[in-house]
């Protein structure tokens, strides 16, 4: 059990409920057998207590912790954060990186998204490394149809992390987003980096497909470029169509997608052309 | 604006995609398969997005996806539903009422649905779902007395066993399809595990 907890912590697994079955168990039953290890154990349940509103089990792990480690920022962390689940705003101590991310989630959670983006911002200002912080920003840019800032955010997050198709597709789809044409080309490319950095990314494989397909529809465009949009969104739709016929052998339960794919397909060469 | 009747599947299956992910918004398409005029008889639902609603081109597809297979099954899209991240705000986002438009176009009754977080406790007495109609344009909340769930109490039921029994797992969104095509976001399993839970009820759910 103790092994469960442990690999569930190295992968920052998020599976409360679990954690709290195997934790409690192991708290009440076994803490006499466990060592140093209860202390990270205490935590560990903590965090995944308040997730599933064991507020008891919370406030228990809680006060072992506090009469181990009194001053401790980590417990004082941990209290903020049971407090934050009680629906109160804690007092902030000084403000290391971590206490200040905790002060954002909350204003997130409480709906109060401007606030959140200014503080992210001033945040980013001083760790402007803070990857998880961007990709942060990005989704409440995001959240409030503000796609220019959120493309921004993005566009620095490819920059250090280049070979990640996550955030080219989601350029890409933010960029389809803003629409235009020039926007859509954008689009298209970035959707088609998201590809070759992994070429199993369907999202990326339709988006390319969509952003193509709108180029060659749309009456702006020369014969050559809507030759060129057109040829790129045939050989998607062969893509699409290998992998849900790839996805649909021995298997009857999603023969309703592949159907659907390959109509909707066929529909829109039709518009095409 | 007439009734709206919102069947055993589709209300189950709004909840539990909503139990799913319960820390983000998540949204979704209603359907039916009932002919045009009348009341609106919402018979099923498929469950959309849990990241990034506002973004095109994943909303796009899955319209266009949905909209495909809902011809090949007689069945059109009627609706839309959405629930909030911030479970005390149930009032429809820009999104909600674009996608919403949208539907408005291809059916004039189109009704706009959003779950209630805040009314979603165990032992809930009324539907937690608020709904809005078009008027004018805009769109307006809906006369609670004209919205209808036939057996409410055993729906209710229905939705929290399978939330005990972890059959929300189940549950396949469309941006869950796109992480894996190979599962199945007409849901046919999940239907088939209300219509066997539901059968010894009444037949006509």
């Amino acid at each position: 059990m103790r092994d469960k907890l442990r690999k569930w912590r190295e992968d920052n697994s998020r599976n409360s409920e679990q954690i709290v079955d195997v934790g409690e168990e192991l708290i009440n039953e076994h803490s006499s057998k466990l060592g140093d290890d209860i202390w990270i154990i205490y935590e560990q349940v903590m965090i995944a207590a308040l997730d599933c509103s064991r507020d008891d089990l919370a406030h228990t792990c809680l006060q072992e912790l506090r009469r181990q480690f009194p001053d401790s920022h980590r417990v004082k962390r941990l209290t903020g954060m049971r407090l934050e689940a009680l629906e109160r705003k804690t007092q902030q101590p000084k403000n290391p990186p971590a206490a200040r991310k905790r002060k954002i989630s909350i204003l997130k959670a409480l709906g109060k998204s401007a606030e959140a983006i200014r503080e992210l911002n001033e945040y980013l200002e001083q760790f402007v490394g803070d990857q998880e912080a961007w990709h942060e920003l990005s989704e409440l840019y995001i959240n409030e149809h503000d796609y220019g800032k959120a493309a921004f955010c993005l566009e620095e997050l490819m920059m250090t992390n280049p070979h990640n198709h996550l955030y080219c597709e989601q350029y890409a789809e933010v960029k389809y987003t803003q629409g235009g044409l020039e926007n859509l080309e954008l689009s298209r490319k970035y959707f088609a980096q998201a590809l070759r950095l992994n070429n199993r990314n369907m999202r990326a494989l339709f988006g390319f497909y969509m952003s193509a397909s709108h180029i060659a529809a749309s009456p702006k465009v020369s014969a050559k470029v809507k030759k060129d949009n057109m040829k790129y969104a045939a050989w998607a739709a062969t893509q699409i169509n290998k992998a849900y016929r790839l996805a649909g052998r021995g298997t009857k339960e999603n023969k309703c997608s592949v159907k659907a794919v390959e109509e909707m397909l066929e529909s829109m060469q039709i518009t095409m052309s | 604006m007439g009734e709206v009747e919102l069947s055993c599947r589709a209300y189950v299956k709004m909840y539990l995609h909503a139990c799913l992910f319960p820390r983000v918004s998540i949204n979704g398409l209603l359907l039916s398969s009932s002919p045009a005029g009348g009341a609106v008889y919402v018979t099923d639902c498929v469950p959309l997005l849990h990241s990034h609603l506002s973004l095109a081109p994943v909303t796009q597809l899955a319209l266009t996806q949905v909209d495909v297979w809902c011809s090949q099954t007689q069945q059109r899209i009627v609706g839309y539903y959405q629930a909030n991240a911030c479970a005390s705000d149930s009032s429809p986002t820009p999104c909600a009422t674009r996608i919403a438009d949208k539907i408005a176009e291809q059916f004039e009754n189109a009704v706009l649905l959003m779950l209630d977080g805040s009314k979603m406790s165990p032992d809930y007495r009324v539907p937690p779902i608020v709904m809005y109609e078009r008027k004018d344009s805009r769109w307006i909340l809906k006369d609670k007395h004209t919205i209808m769930l036939r057996q409410w109490e055993e729906t209710r039921d229905i939705a929290g066993q399978m939330l005990e029994s972890g059959d929300h797992a189940l549950l396949v969104d469309f941006d869950s399809h796109l992480d894996d095509i190979t599962r199945d976001w007409t849901n046919q399993k999940l239907n088939a595990k209300i219509a066997e839970l539901a059968s010894p009820a009444n037949g006509s759910i």
